[in-house]
C-alpha cells in the first residue's frame, strides 16, 4: 500500500465520507499499522526493548539497578507490550466540540470520535484493555476498559450514543476516571481544552501522580487558530450567553498570537508535569495525528 | 475665505458618512458561533486601546478626506500675494480711469502713449471677475458702468479725446463711486500719463474714503519736449498768440494762415506770446489758423481763431462832453475807427429814440435828477446816486484803464436801491471804483460814473484814453461779436440768430495739455492718495489687497496625503 492509497493520510473530511466511524477507523488503522509495521504503544512486558530515563511515578521495580550501579543514573527498563496496558480514552463531548470553521471540515467532535475509535482499535488489536469516557458538563458515557471481543463495537456505540452536550467540566470527568482506573494505565484526553486550564491540570497531575501515562490531544479547528470572517461580526460562545462584537481583520494578528500563547502554555504546563501534549488541527490526516500519539 | 462654487459646500454633509457608516455597521452585525471566545476576549482586551485609537484616527482621517474633497470642489479662494493668471480675488468695485486726454496722443519711442495706457487699462478690466462691479472713466469724466466685455470694447475703441481730464477730481469722483458699493473691496486704477497739470492745483488731496485703494501707473521719468498753441485771439486788427508747452523746449516758428495763405510768421517758445497783425479785410466773419511745426504731440500744433470785421461806428458827442472826448473822437475818425453819425451818442442824457447812448454825469449836480428821469424814461434801471469816494479803476474787460485814478464820481446804483436786483438781465458792470460800479451797461445804454475830464479822472490824460473810447463806442456800446473758446476738436462753430451770425465758438484743446512735464511720484501720492507703481508692479498690485488664490489644488493634494495616511493606518495597524 503506497502513501497515496493510505486513507489515514488523506484529508479527514474526505475520509469521513467513506462511511461510519467503524469503517473509517478500521481503514485508518489498517493504513497506519501498515506504515509503521509495529505497535507504537509500549507498555511493561517480559520482553525487554530499551531503557529510558526514570520519571517520577515509574515503578521502582522496573529500575535497572545494574545501570544505576554503573552510571549512577536512574533508568527504567521498557518491554515489548503485550496485553497488560489499560487505556482510557476521555472524549470531550461539549457543545464547543460540535463546531467547525468551514462546511468542508469535520467538527471537532466528529474528528475526535474517529480519532478515538481508531486509537481504541489499535489498542485493542494489541490486546490492551481499552475503555471510554465521554463528558460535557458531566460524565455522559462510561465504558470500562476491557479487552474481550466486541469491546470496540461497544466503544463505537458509546461514541455514537453520546449526544453533543452543553458546557465542559473536564475536571469532573477526570476525577471520575481516577475511581475507575485502579491499575496504572494510559489516559488519553481528547478535547478542545476550552475550559479552565488550572483545574484540568490539577486533575491531570493527580492521574500522573497515580502512575498513569497521560496524553492530551488538543483538538482545534483551523478557523480557531486563524481568525477570519466578515468585516464586523458578533461571535457567540456556544456554551454560554457570552458574545463579543469584533472586526476579525483588525484582531486577527493579536488573536493568532493569543492562540499560540495558549497552546504554548498548555504544552509547557503538560511538559512540566510529565504529560504528553499534542496540538491537532481538524484538517490533519488521522494517520499523522496517530503518529503524534505514538 | 470665499468660494467660487459655494453650493458645493452642501456636500460637506457627506463628511458625516464615515461616522454614519460606523454607527450603521454597529447596529446589526451578523452573528456567528465561535467557541474559543475566551481567546477572542483576551485578544480584544489586549488590543482595545490600540483599536480605539485606530478607529478614532481612521474616522477623523476619512471625515477629513471627504471634507477636503468637498471643499476643493467648492473652489475656495484664500488671500494671496501672488499674481498668477489663475489668481482670483474678492468681489471688487473697480473704476478704471483711462486718461485719453490730448496729452495721451504724444508719440513716445515711435508709439502713441495712449496705446500703452490702453493695454494697461485693458489688463485691469480683463483681470476683473464676474462678481466685480466695473466702471470705466475716460477723459470726459463720465463713469461708464458695464460688463467686462463691454468695457473692454470701449477701451479698444478709445481714441485721443480733445478734453482735458482733471485727474484729482476724477479720482475723488471714482473713490466716492466705489465707496458706495457694498462689496468687500474697492479699487481705483489711475492709468494716465500723469502730467503735472492734470492734477488739480491748490485743490489739495483727492478725498479718498478709507478702504478705497487707489493705484496709479507711474508717470514717465522724463518730460517729452512739446510746443502747442495755447490761444489765438484777434484784437484790434492783430492776432495775439500764446504758446504753451513743456518748459525748456526751444522756440519754433508760429504761422498764421488766413484763407489758405500764410499771412504772418513769428518765433515763439513755450510760455511766451507773439502778436501778428492781420491784413485789412472786408467786414464780416473771418476764420484763421495758427500752426506750429509738427512735434511729438500733434493735437496742439494748430488752433483756429475767428473774429468779426465790423464797419466803423458812427459817433456823435454832445457839446457838454468836454474837449477830451471831442479830441479823442477826432483821432479815431482820422484813423477810420469811427465815423460821424448818431449810431452812438455820447452825452449827459440818453437818446430819446432807440439809438445807443454813452451817458456821462452832468457837470451841474442840479441836473442829475433830470438825467435820472431820462434814464427812467428809457427804461434803464440804473441811476446816478450820491458822490462816491475817489479811487482807482478796476476792470477785467478793459485792461488798459485799470489802476487809473478817479477823483470825482457819482455812485451808479439801481433805481430801487436793491443792490442790483431788478436791473434787468442784460446789465453788465464793466468797471468799478472802490468795488462800486463805475461803468455799467444795460441794453443799449452805458453809464459812466465820472465825466471824462481831468477834473474828475486822470483817464483823459492817459495813453489808454483813446483805446478806451475806441472800445467804448466800437465794442461796448455797439455790442461785441461774441467769440468764446471751448475745449473740443479744433475748429470754429458759428452761432446764428435768424439769418444773422451773432457769435462763434472756437474749439481747441486745453492749453495745459501742452505741458508734458510729468508729476513727481510724491505729488501723485499726495494729490491722489494713490500708490504709484511701475507697469510690471502695477500688474502685480492690482486686486492685490483682495486677491484670492484658488486653494482647490492644495486641498486635493492634502486629500491625497490624507488618503495615503488613511491607507497606511488601515494597513499597518491591521
Amino acid at each position: 500500500m503506497t502513501d497515496a492509497q493510505r486513507i489515514d493520510l488523506l484529508d479527514p473530511a474526505e475520509v469521513a465520507r467513506l462511511g461510519g466511524i467503524e469503517i473509517v477507523a478500521q481503514g485508518v488503522v489498517e493504513g497506519f499499522l501498515a506504515g509503521i509495521h509495529r505497535s507504537p504503544f509500549r507498555g511493561f512486558s517480559v520482553e525487554f526493548t530499551e531503557h529510558r530515563a526514570y520519571q517520577p511515578g515509574d515503578e521502582p521495580r522496573y529500575l535497572d539497578w545494574k545501570m544505576l550501579a554503573r552510571s549512577d543514573r536512574l533508568f527504567v527498563k521498557q518491554f515489548e507490550e503485550e496485553t497488560n496496558l489499560r487505556a482510557m480514552i476521555l472524549l470531550d463531548a461539549s457543545r464547543s466540540m460540535a463546531w467547525r470553521g468551514a462546511p468542508a471540515r469535520l467538527t471537532k467532535r466528529a474528528y475526535g470520535d474517529r480519532l478515538s475509535a481508531a486509537l481504541a482499535l489499535i489498542l485493542l488489536r494489541q490486546r490492551d484493555a481499552t475503555g471510554l469516557i465521554t463528558f460535557d458538563e458531566a460524565v455522559r458515557q462510561v465504558i470500562p476498559a476491557r479487552v474481550k471481543a466486541g469491546q470496540w463495537a461497544r466503544l463505537v456505540r458509546g461514541l455514537l450514543e453520546t449526544p453533543d452536550g452543553r458546557g465542559t467540566a473536564a475536571q469532573a470527568a477526570l476525577v471520575h476516571l481516577t475511581s475507575l482506573l485502579v491499575r496504572r494505565g494510559l489516559v488519553v484526553l481528547v478535547s478542545d481544552l476550552l475550559f479552565d486550564r488550572e483545574l484540568a491540570l490539577t486533575a491531570l497531575r493527580y492521574l500522573r501522580h497515580r502512575g498513569h501515562q497521560v496524553v492530551v490531544v488538543h483538538l482545534m479547528d483551523p478557523a480557531e487558530a486563524e481568525l477570519a470572517g466578515p468585516p464586523e461580526v458578533r461571535f457567540r460562545d456556544p456554551e454560554s450567553t457570552a458574545s463579543v462584537v469584533v472586526r476579525p481583520r483588525e484582531l486577527a494578528h493579536v488573536y493568532a498570537q493569543t492562540v499560540r500563547r495558549e497552546v504554548a502554555a498548555w504544552r509547557s504546563a503538560c511538559r512540566r508535569h510529565g504529560i504528553a501534549y499534542h496540538h491537532v488541527l481538524t484538517d490533519m490526516p488521522f494517520g499523522t495525528a496517530l503518529r503524534l500519539l505514538a | 475665505m470665499t468660494f467660487l462654487h459655494p453650493l458645493a459646500l452642501v456636500g460637506l454633509a457627506a463628511a458625516a458618512i464615515p461616522a454614519l457608516l460606523h454607527l450603521l455597521e454597529r447596529r446589526a452585525p451578523p452573528e456567528a458561533d465561535f467557541p474559543p471566545l475566551r481567546y477572542l476576549s483576551e485578544a480584544e482586551r489586549q488590543s482595545a486601546r490600540r483599536l480605539k485609537l485606530r478607529h478614532l484616527l481612521l474616522l477623523i482621517l476619512r471625515t477629513a478626506l471627504i471634507a477636503l474633497v468637498v471643499l476643493a470642489a467648492a473652489r475656495p479662494l484664500v488671500p494671496s500675494r501672488g499674481s498668477g493668471a489663475g489668481a482670483a480675488h474678492q468681489p471688487t468695485a473697480l473704476v478704471v480711469i483711462l486718461d485719453n486726454s490730448p496729452s495721451s496722443g504724444v508719440v513716445v519711442d515711435g508709439r502713441p502713449l495712449l496705446d500703452r495706457l490702453k493695454a494697461v487699462a485693458r489688463a485691469s478690466v480683463a483681470h476683473a471677475g464676474s462678481a466685480d462691479r466695473l466702471w470705466l472713466m475716460l477723459a470726459d469724466g463720465v463713469a461708464r458702468a458695464g460688463s467686462r466685455d463691454a468695457l473692454l470694447a470701449t477701451i479698444d475703441s478709445a481714441t485721443v479725446a480733445p478734453r482735458r481730464l482733471d485727474v484729482t477730481a476724477a479720482v475723488a469722483q471714482a473713490a466716492r463711486l466705489v465707496d458706495a458699493e457694498p462689496l468687500p473691496a474697492r479699487e481705483v486704477h489711475v492709468i494716465s500719463d500723469l502730467q503735472r497739470t492734470a492734477l488739480s492745483v491748490g485743490a489739495g488731496e483727492a478725498s479718498v474714503p478709507r478702504g478705497v485703494r487707489v493705484l496709479a501707473l507711474a508717470p514717465p521719468g522724463q518730460a517729452t519736449p512739446n510746443r502747442g498753441v495755447a490761444a489765438a485771439r484777434v484784437t484790434d486788427g492783430a492776432v495775439a498768440i500764446a504758446v504753451a508747452g513743456t518748459p525748456g523746449t526751444g522756440p519754433a516758428p508760429v504761422t498764421v494762415r488766413l484763407r489758405d495763405r500764410d499771412v504772418g510768421r513769428a518765433l515763439a517758445a513755450p510760455g511766451s506770446g507773439v502778436t501778428i497783425p492781420l491784413p485789412a479785410v472786408a467786414p464780416g466773419w473771418m476764420v484763421g489758423e495758427v500752426t506750429l511745426d509738427p512735434d511729438e504731440l500733434r493735437l496742439d500744433d494748430r488752433r483756429a481763431f475767428a473774429w468779426r470785421v465790423a464797419p466803423p461806428t458812427e459817433v456823435r458827442a454832445e457839446p457838454g462832453t468836454g474837449p477830451f472826448v471831442a479830441a479823442a473822437l477826432a483821432v479815431l475818425e482820422q484813423g477810420k475807427r469811427v465815423g460821424s453819425g448818431s449810431e452812438v451818442v455820447i452825452g449827459e442824457r440818453t437818446q430819446a429814440g432807440p439809438g445807443r447812448s454813452v451817458v456821462l454825469p452832468p457837470a451841474d449836480p442840479a441836473l442829475v435828477g433830470q438825467a435820472n428821469r431820462a434814464l427812467a424814461a428809457r427804461g434803464v434801471h440804473w441811476r446816478f446816486g450820491e458822490p462816491g469816494t475817489p479811487g482807482p479803476i478796476a476792470s477785467s474787460i478793459l485792461g488798459g484803464i485799470a489802476g487809473i485814478a478817479v477823483a470825482r464820481r457819482y455812485r451808479i446804483a439801481p433805481a430801487n436801491g436793491g443792490g442790483g436786483r431788478g436791473t434787468g438781465n442784460d446789465t453788465t458792470t464793466l468797471a468799478t471804483v472802490n468795488e462800486e460800479p463805475w461803468l455799467v451797461r444795460e441794453g443799449d445804454v452805458l453809464l459812466v460814473g465820472s465825466r471824462l475830464d481831468t477834473a474828475w479822472t486822470a483817464l483823459p490824460a492817459s495813453p489808454a484814453f483813446v483805446p478806451f473810447l475806441d472800445a467804448l463806442v466800437n465794442r461796448l456800446a455797439r455790442g461785441e461779436a461774441l467769440v468764446v473758446e471751448a475745449e473740443g476738436v479744433p475748429g470754429v462753430q458759428f452761432h446764428v440768430r435768424g439769418t444773422d451770425t451773432v457769435g462763434a465758438t472756437v474749439y481747441g484743446p486745453d492749453p495745459r495739455e501742452s505741458d508734458l512735464t510729468p508729476a513727481s511720484a510724491d505729488n501723485v501720492r499726495r494729490s491722489l492718495g494713490a500708490a504709484v507703481f511701475e507697469e510690471a508692479r502695477f500688474a502685480a498690485e492690482r486686486f492685490a489687497g483682495t486677491r484670492r488664490a484658488d486653494a482647490s489644488g492644495l486641498l486635493l493634494a492634502l486629500a491625497l496625503l490624507v488618503a495615503a495616511v488613511e491607507l497606511g493606518v488601515a494597513t499597518l495597524t491591521h
